[in-house]
């Protein structure tokens, strides 16, 4: 694989280029009067309606990673990959619960974090600040395996393979880095916003084609299928059980049926936990536009259905199965395919997308944990009374170390670590689900009881974790686990723990009268609608 | 989970069908997702597709629609509301 492709390059240098030059003009598109104040370079205004939001909470949740990942567990064991399809269907029933409450009340008191509305509604900085240090933990490896994604595009590209210096070998990705930094930093969320259309186009556009292309050069779906179900069923020698599954076995046989609901289960209730999602959701104009694009978002489900088809589109193709054992590498499968099915100048179409894919994400997420950051820990413990100008200017150097911070993991650590903490971030950013979709309906629990249950989950989930293994791995085998003999996901249980503390310290509290702290919020505003944005927030809130 | 404090007049308490209806609607739909042994089969085959795969596929514009009922029957309830009677 030494030999660059020119005429793939060229095209994913190209589309670099214009997506480069659309971040920055990004900076002048519905432009504010003043940019400085952290709703215009943080939320962009709080002025997307339907059809933008539709594209930035697109390009924000299906990340390139997820192209990359789902199809590559799909490759690696058959169907349990799926539960990331179903996980992406039940989730905007589920949200369409709680999100349009967490909009109407951020957009009345003018929150900016999740945190923000923790520290509204309880009145703890403490509970605030667990919540801003969960979302952190949880966005850095995220935002670390964008840079995986693009970096199993450039290694099946073939650029820079032949070096065995580790900077220069990964030059391209400080590059692609280094002008997301810069963009992020002078646009905020702007940029993204005008890049997702941009990204999306382009993985439609491959999507679709791949689709009902593939195909017809693999003999056809029915021979794709029947592969798979094969190669699924047939018996590892190493470990003595099938491959894989090809549809979720039920008790008789090993259940995987349950591991599959939880995850998925898990993964929904989680998704709209994570602080980009948060964000790109408050930037909405009205309460009605997060409420359309619980309808329009399922459409990008579909798409993420056809890309984790691919997973048995490489099983069926024997050269792209061969290429992957080859690297030893299963996040290879859909670059190797690609590179394998399409003509060069389409393969560059696809490998920008995902590229692109990454960057949108990657910047929306820098974004949350800057605003996280300067909100929840800088403003809050450190300077009280900081000016809208100087928690914008804060945030946009927190964007750029948060980065950073990205990049070095990327670079430094082994793979399997940034994957292996993602799975945990899941874990760890499930654990604000009874603070803060429990105080979107109602104040009874106790802020110390939400604190305890926070920390007793996030040390069950992480334990746990750390101690599942299995044949090839010791530690941090996956992210389910055997309770009760069932195979279950960690994040579910650990949440259910959480809960449980929560609920009876919560009694406990009651009982013995501790302080419950001053709730900022009022009912009726959780459903409220304001036209106009809240004015700036005045220093001293 | 306890009930939320409600104001005298609530739109859940005034359409009662409307509600029940939005309920049972996103509950539906997310249990046909959670519940996997629903799904979890190889036939019938939809074309080439085996059922498990069709069924994800073709869930999803159902989901869509469904919501889109959901956010229809929302706005009858008037004030625009969240979903706690869900809860």
């Amino acid at each position: 694989m030494s030999n660059v492709n020119t005429t793939t390059f060229t095209i994913v240098v190209a589309l670099f280029v214009i997506v480069t030059g659309a971040g920055f003009a990004a900076a002048r598109w519905r432009r504010a009067t003043d940019m400085m104040q952290l709703d215009e370079w943080g939320l962009g205004g709080r002025s997307f309606g339907t059809f933008i939001t539709w594209f930035l909470l697109g390009g924000d949740l299906y990340t390139a990673y997820t192209f990359i990942a789902v199809p590559a567990l799909v490759f690696g064991s058959g169907s349990i990959g799926f539960y990331a399809v179903s996980y992406t269907i039940m989730v905007f029933p589920i949200v369409l619960i709680f999100l349009p409450r967490l909009w109407s009340v951020s957009r009345v008191h003018g929150y900016v974090t999740p945190a923000d509305f923790i520290r509204g509604r309880y009145g703890s900085r403490g509970l605030a600040l667990a919540a801003a240090f969960t979302g952190i933990l949880a966005l850095m490896p995220y935002i670390a395996l964008q840079l995986v994604g693009i970096k199993a595009v450039i290694t099946v590209m073939g650029v820079n393979s032949s070096s065995t210096n580790t900077y220069l070998k990964d030059l391209p990705l400080f590059i692609a880095f280094l002008v997301l930094a810069i963009f992020t930093y002078v646009s905020g969320l702007r940029a993204p916003a005008l890049i997702a259309f941009i990204k999306d186009s382009l993985i439609y556009l491959f999507v679709i084609v791949a689709v009902f292309y593939i195909p017809t050069r693999l003999g056809g779906w029915s021979h794709i299928f029947g592969t798979a179900q094969t190669h699924f069923n047939s018996i590892s020698p190493t470990t003595h059980k099938p491959i894989g599954t090809y549809v979720p076995t039920s008790h008789a046989i090993g259940s995987t049926q349950l591991d599959f609901a939880s995850l998925a289960l898990g993964s929904a209730v989680a998704l709209f936990l994570y602080p980009h999602a948060i964000t790109g959701t408050l930037a909405a104009k009205r309460r009605s536009v997060v409420k359309r694009n619980m309808i329009y978002l399922p459409l990008y489900s579909v798409l993420l259905a056809l890309i984790a088809l691919f997973g048995y589109m490489a099983v069926a193709d024997p050269v792209t199965a061969a290429n992957v054992k080859k690297a030893g590498n299963a996040q290879l499968a859909v670059p190797y395919l690609f590179q394998h099915m399409f003509p060069s100048w389409f393969t560059g179409i696809a490998f920008a997308g995902i590229i692109i894919g990454a960057l949108v994400p990657a910047a929306i997420m820098s974004i949350a944990a800057a605003n996280l950051f300067t909100r929840n820990i800088f403003k809050e413990f450190f300077k009280q009374d900081a000016t809208p100008r100087l928690q914008t200017q804060m945030s946009q150097w927190a964007s750029l170390v948060v980065k950073l911070g990205a990049l070095l993991f990327a670079v430094e650590l082994p793979q399997t670590f940034s994957i292996n903490l993602q799975l945990l971030g899941g874990v760890w950013i499930l654990q604000l689900a009874p603070m803060l979709i429990g105080g979107l309906f109602t104040r009874w629990f106790h802020r110390w009881a939400l604190l305890t249950g926070w920390f007793t989950g996030m040390i069950y989930g992480t334990i746990c974790a750390y101690n599942v293994k299995n044949a090839t791995a010791l530690h941090w085998a996956a992210s389910s686990d055997i309770v009760f003999g069932h195979t279950i996901y960690i994040g579910l249980t650990a949440v259910i723990l959480n809960l449980v503390v929560a609920v009876v310290l919560t009694l406990v509290l009651k009982a013995v009268r501790v302080p419950e702290g001053a709730d900022e919020t009022l009912p009726h505003q959780y459903t409220a609608d304001p036209e106009e944005a809240p004015a700036p927030v005045p220093a001293t809130v | 989970m306890t009930q939320p404090a409600i104001r005298p007049k609530s739109p859940v308490a005034a359409h009662p069908i409307t509600s029940a209806a939005i309920a049972i609607l996103v509950v539906a739909t997310i249990f046909f997702t959670v519940y996997v042994p629903i799904y979890a089969r190889l036939t019938p085959k939809v074309g080439d597709f085996p059922f498990f795969y069709f069924y994800l596929l073709i869930f999803m514009p159902i989901t869509s629609l469904v919501l889109w009922i959901v956010v229809q029957l929302q706005k009858r309830l008037g004030t625009p509301v969240g979903n706690e009677e869900q809860s």
